[in-house]
């Protein structure tokens, strides 16, 4: 049993809990135990970034003294800003012992830099790797047409993220044709999906998120499938604005890639919460032999 | 044309944006790479280039007034594709910090409305209540019904439920002293 420790991140205890569920349900059948970081915090996400950089290091360097209580190597986690902020704290502390000092000051509590902090999507492809995935799979994804769907965060900026290729990351594609998937390709894989704007500006996320959505229709897509709740949440829930706007019915799910490894590993549809997306998955699955 | 003199008063904002943000944008090549990549970059937001430019120029009023850093989601696309490794958020957290210390409004009333509320979520509860954060700021922005459709959509599929919107607020009393702790250091400084 590999033991990590986890850092879920607000949304997944709220809105998409759906993530959490799917994601504790496939580490443990591989294995994986996640211990989730006692008394974890916000990273501070989008807004602390913009208005306070001193507070945005701060609040997610807490978290990594949090999980040096827990004697693990890891830190995992599912959301790719949490993990971005959280790994870019860690390289500006050791990067200056001023910095260091001082959010050590904010934070009241000591760092070491020796956590190896990662996304979740690199963990699984990388550290428990595709054969031991592979060995898991008992109902093959086959025939399922899939795009996969990167976001900006997971890889962008190289700099901080250091994961996979900025322009054309191609380990989710992996991971999904380990599970019989057909995995299409396309140019929109790291676009944006107006991200944080999704309350503030609506609009720029229905045009964003609807550029995305109308390239994925062209290729005959299946379905999309992300590694990031944020963008889940602006492809899944902007859908019908979109597609008002566009004045055409789009009916694409927009599904999280553990759901997929949990359905091919033989797991139940409500298991992994895919009821709770607003475009529902299930007329596609069911049409393709995926679910009954 | 515009046109610098060269004088010391001119290069002072550039020199402080630059050690503020640790990005060196005298090596700015104006090539555009960064607002032909960016996602927010429109007829109406100028986009980092345009911004870059401001700044090198000495324009701190425009640049402190510039809505593209209020819009910049971070989404890394221009320090990905920049020539010479410019992070345009990081100079973003910059002006945002100069522009609250010298108090001129928010270019982008809503944008900072919802990053502010967040915010003290945070700071009250160590996580953020999304749904709760949300609400209060389409109440506040005088269109408590905006998104209804959505959100009735989300209750329909359980994924809002009264038992996560009546739940017990908790409190994270470290994370509230972060809070504190950096605040003393900025009254300190100013």
């Amino acid at each position: 049993m590999m033991k990590v420790s986890y850092y879920p991140g607000c949304s997944l205890e709220e809105t998409a809990a759906a993530f959490d569920l799917s994601v504790r349900r496939v580490c443990e059948h591989l294995g994986v135990a996640l211990e989730e970081i006692p008394e974890w915090a916000c990273c501070g996400s989008s807004p602390a970034l913009k208005m306070d950089r001193m507070l945005s290091t701060s609040l997610a360097a807490h978290n990594l003294a949090q999980a040096r209580q827990q004697q693990t190597e890891d830190v995992v986690i599912p959301c790719p800003f949490c993990f971005r902020r959280l790994l870019s704290a860690q390289q500006e502390v050791q990067a200056s012992s001023q910095t260091k000092q001082r959010v050590q000051e904010a934070i009241g509590a000591e760092l070491d830099d020796n956590l190896k902090v990662q996304s979740l999507l690199g963990f699984l492809r990388f550290q428990v790797g595709l054969e031991a995935i592979a060995a898991k799979v008992r109902k093959p994804l086959k025939g399922l047409r899939v795009l996969p769907y990167y976001g900006c965060y997971l890889v962008k900026p190289a700099t901080v993220t250091q994961y996979d290729d900025p322009e054309n990351p191609v380990s989710m594609d992996q991971l999904l044709r380990v599970l019989g998937a057909e995995v299409l390709d396309w140019d929109f894989k790291t676009e944006c999906c107006g991200a944080s704007l999704a309350v503030s500006k609506a609009d720029t996320v229905c045009e964003l998120s609807g550029r995305i959505i109308r390239e994925a229709a062209y290729r005959e897509a299946d379905a999309l499938v992300v590694a990031c709740q944020l963008c889940q949440a602006n492809l899944d829930m902007r859908q019908a604005q979109i597609s008002k706007k566009h004045g055409r019915k789009y009916n694409l799910p927009v599904i999280y890639f553990t759901q997929l490894m949990g359905l091919a590993f033989g797991m139940s549809f409500k298991e992994l919460g895919m009821q709770r997306h607003l475009t529902s998955p299930k007329k596609t699955l069911k049409a393709k032999g995926v679910i009954q | 044309m515009f046109r610098l003199k060269g004088i010391s008063k001119e290069k002072a904002f550039l020199e402080q944006v630059m050690e503020r943000s640790g990005q060196n944008l005298l090596k700015c090549l104006q090539c555009g790479k960064c607002s032909g990549s960016c996602p927010i970059t429109t007829q109406q937001v100028g986009g980092p280039r345009r911004l870059i430019a401001q700044i090198l120029s000495g324009m701190e009023e425009a640049a402190l007034r510039d809505p593209t850093w209020w819009y910049c989601v971070s989404c890394g696309s221009c320090a990905t594709r920049c020539p010479v490794e410019i992070n345009t958020y990081a100079v973003a957290t910059t002006l945002c910090e100069m522009a609250a210390e010298k108090g001129i409004k928010p270019s982008e009333a809503g944008i900072h409305r919802f990053e502010e509320l967040f915010l003290k979520s945070v700071e009250k509860n160590g996580r953020v209540r999304e749904l709760h954060t949300v609400m209060e700021f389409n109440l506040r922005s005088l269109r408590p019904f905006a998104d209804a459709a959505i959100g009735i959509r989300m209750a329909l599929k359980g994924l809002i439920t009264p038992t996560a919107m009546l739940s017990k607020v908790r409190s994270d009393e470290k994370v509230t002293q972060i809070f504190q702790n950096i605040q003393q250091k900025q009254k300190q400084k100013a």
